[in-house]
């Protein structure tokens, strides 16, 4: 869907991308991380042809992407704003029909959505009267209101509610279901291990990283595992012995805990499993994986010690 | 277009230069309706008579005997009148009267007065030194209308009068570039504050979305301005025949009504009936070419808009928020009054060489030409309009220029402090 080739960015004498390559497929939802000022977004904006790269292009569909493909786009940027004394009927028909879309199609597209976000009263409120979280499913709404076949939201789920956030994921997850491709710019981890097929890291202007989501925490995965099991934790502890190491440990109730052990020596997940045996009522086992927030952590923070040293 | 504020303004605008123009033309010709005059001729001079065919709006009276001033003002008895017109033998030879007035009559009333005992007087005079009749004497007194021509404007069309309407036309166009240009300023700075100038550039080239302003605004400007011309002209239609027929046409200024010796109108009854019809309102109705004026006006509106225009949308993108939008529209404002200053100027000194600059300057040819255009061009100086507005097109295209690649390059700089060196490096980046 989308080919970003060694796009490299400067703003004066600051390198905002370097060098920085991405591909993006059909009907993916794909993670665009990065701590702050990492350039995602100038990475977006380039996307978006707000700015010009210094060196690179990008193909969209195999084509060299020029204006016209941006009608293929919908873009929620991360500071986002609406003009506060237009209703959300007016608002949703200026961006669609900048958009592309006939006056006849903004309306039902609109209408489509507001009944589907329970908020048909909602079109003739003036944005001021909205509040935040009402503000930003206006903004989704008329991000997707001309059906685009790439969307790249920046921290969409920011200033949602629990309830709404799980209400967008949900979406998110429909409209790649109908062959949508998302970028997600996000610095919620969780989201990304819960949504993201597959991601990208940009730091310090550069690509650190990318994979499928799964690939990335089996590649940076330490060899722990968790046991979850009824019982004493002292037998645990005395039977794990010198084969094992415990690192971690979850309290589940007087009997109950979650132990998170490393392997030392040649000792396998079998192995564990025959030691604990009979000393504790094992419930369940599993291999222990980083989560995206340990990986973002893990390949961020050295890099900034660096850095700072 | 649909807002609030256009409305009002499309509504009230007109209305407000309606009402001015009511009350000019209701000071310059009305005031009191009727005037008692009481006429103390103590050596009967005018032997009681004033004219055989008494005026509507002038009753006179005559004194038995002498009325002082002071008598006239504090005595119960003539406090119904309104003037005093004291004649005395003097008049003769001097040539001199006095009307003491409670409240000062209207020029147009002055005039009437005026006219009225120069008649009587004038007959007193034939009668006293001539053997000629009234009549006679009417059809051989050539009167002499000196009229002042600039050798290098035979035809009197550099008329000051003319030139304060020109004057009046380019303030129209600064009143509307500092309108619709503030409109620019804020529309562009609250979508830059307001961050969905982002989502538009997603969509639109920078230079399409600044340009789509100034020309939509420029549009919603031009749409007032006919509203504005439509409801000024046709309120300027309603006043002459409905609320001021008598003064605001010549036509129907009976000089009959002042005399009845003036059946065969001379041209000095003709000269003093132009002279009461108010100047104001022969300028208005008749002196000036608005066809000629209102078609150059469009077009320096258009223009100039285009030029301060992209000033306007440069500030807005170039500043880090809304105030500091404010605060750097000032300039242009100290630059519009000058261009209003220079219009002045040009009407107190229409051949100077610093008019002549100011004629072709950008910045204040849209107010010059206007008050050059009143004035009149000469037969083979009409090419100068032209040329400053050649001058001010490619004025105006290369500030969008410039107000583009600000706008592209500041409009999504945020929060930063406005630096000279900031903008130079935004106007160097391609």
């Amino acid at each position: 869907m989308l080919e970003i080739q060694n796009i490299s960015k400067s703003f004066y004498r600051k390198v905002a991308l370097d060098d920085v390559s991405l591909h993006i497929q059909t009907g993916e939802i794909f993670g665009l991380l990065g701590p702050n000022g990492a350039g995602k977004t100038t990475l977006i904006r380039i996307i978006n042809r707000i700015i010009e790269p210094d060196k690179g292009h990008i193909r969209i569909n195999g084509d060299i992407m020029t204006q016209q493909h941006l009608s293929l786009i919908g873009y929620l940027p991360e500071e986002r704003g609406l003009y506060r004394t237009m209703t959300v009927e007016d608002h949703a028909l200026f961006l669609g029909q900048l958009r592309g879309l006939s006056k006849k199609d903004v309306k039902i597209q609109l209408n489509y959505w507001l009944e589907k976000f329970e908020i048909t009263d909602w079109g003739k409120k003036r944005i001021e009267e909205l509040s935040k979280g009402m503000a930003q499913k206006v903004q989704f709404i008329c991000t997707v209101l001309h059906e685009p076949k790439l969307l790249i939201l920046d921290e969409p789920l920011s200033g949602f509610d629990p309830v709404n956030v799980e209400l967008i994921k949900q979406e998110l997850i429909e409209m790649k279901a109908k062959g949508k491709t998302i970028i997600l710019s996000t610095h919620n981890m969780k989201s990304v291990e819960e949504i993201c097929d597959r991601a990208a890291l940009i730091h310090q202007s550069k690509k650190i990283m990318e994979g499928r989501i799964s690939e990335i925490q089996e590649e940076r995965k330490t060899g722990n595992y968790a046991v979850k099991f009824r019982g004493s934790m002292i037998a645990f502890v005395n039977a794990l012995w010198t084969g094992f190491e415990l690192v971690d440990k979850e309290i589940l109730g007087d009997d109950k805990f979650i132990a998170h052990v490393k392997m030392r020596g040649d000792n396998n997940f079998e192995d564990l499993l025959k030691t604990l045996l009979g000393q504790v009522k094992i419930e369940a086992a599993w291999e222990v994986l980083p989560s995206m927030q340990d990986v973002f952590i893990d390949l961020v923070q050295p890099r900034k010690e660096a850095e700072n040293a | 277009m649909g807002s609030r504020s256009f409305v009002m303004m499309s509504f009230f605008g007109p209305i407000i230069i309606l009402c001015l123009i009511y009350f000019l033309f209701a000071f310059g010709g009305e005031g009191k309706q009727h005037w008692n005059v009481l006429i103390t001729d103590p050596s009967h001079l005018l032997d009681n008579k004033i004219m055989a065919q008494e005026d509507k709006a002038i009753s006179y009276s005559f004194a038995d005997q002498y009325v002082e001033m002071e008598e006239f003002r504090d005595a119960k008895q003539f406090q119904q009148y309104d003037a005093l017109f004291e004649v005395n033998e003097k008049v003769l030879s001097n040539k001199t009267a006095f009307v003491f007035y409670r409240i000062k009559p209207s020029v147009r009333m002055q005039t009437r007065l005026q006219f009225h005992i120069e008649r009587r007087i004038e007959e007193v005079m034939i009668e006293e030194f001539t053997d000629l009749s009234v009549k006679e004497f009417r059809k051989i007194k050539q009167p002499l209308n000196v009229a002042f021509r600039d050798v290098l404007d035979p035809f009197d069309e550099a008329s000051d009068l003319r030139g304060w309407v020109g004057f009046f036309y380019g303030a129209i166009i600064f009143v509307f570039i500092f309108l619709f240009g503030m409109t620019i300023l804020r529309s562009v700075s609250r979508e830059k504050s307001n961050r969905i100038v982002e989502v538009l550039l997603a969509s639109v080239h920078p230079n399409q979305l600044l340009t789509g302003k100034i020309v939509g605004i420029g549009i919603a400007a031009f749409f007032q301005f006919i509203i504005w011309m439509v409801v000024v002209g046709a309120g300027l239609y309603f006043m002459r025949e409905l609320i001021f027929p008598d003064m605001l046409d010549a036509s129907n200024m009976d000089i009959v009504q002042m005399t009845d010796e003036v059946k065969n109108q001379t041209r000095l009854d003709q000269l003093y009936a132009s002279t009461e019809y108010n100047e104001f309102v022969n300028l208005v109705y008749e002196r000036v070419q608005f066809g000629t004026m209102t078609a150059f006006f469009l077009v320096f509106f258009i223009v100039g808009y285009l030029f301060y225009g992209s000033f306007f949308a440069a500030v807005g993108a170039t500043s880090g928020s809304e105030s500091d939008g404010q605060q750097f529209v000032l300039p242009i404002i100290f630059l519009l009054c000058f261009s209003l200053y220079a219009g002045y100027f040009a009407l107190q000194n229409p051949e100077s060489s610093l008019t002549t600059f100011f004629h072709y300057f950008p910045f204040t040819a849209p107010v010059v030409v206007m008050v050059k255009l009143a004035q009149g061009y000469g037969p083979e100086a009409s090419y100068q309009i032209y040329v400053s507005l050649m001058v001010l097109l490619t004025s105006a295209v290369l500030n969008l220029m410039i107000a583009g690649r600000l706008y592209k390059n500041g409009i999504l700089q945020f929060g930063h402090r406005v630096k000279f060196s900031l903008i130079l490096r935004w106007l160097k980046k391609t």
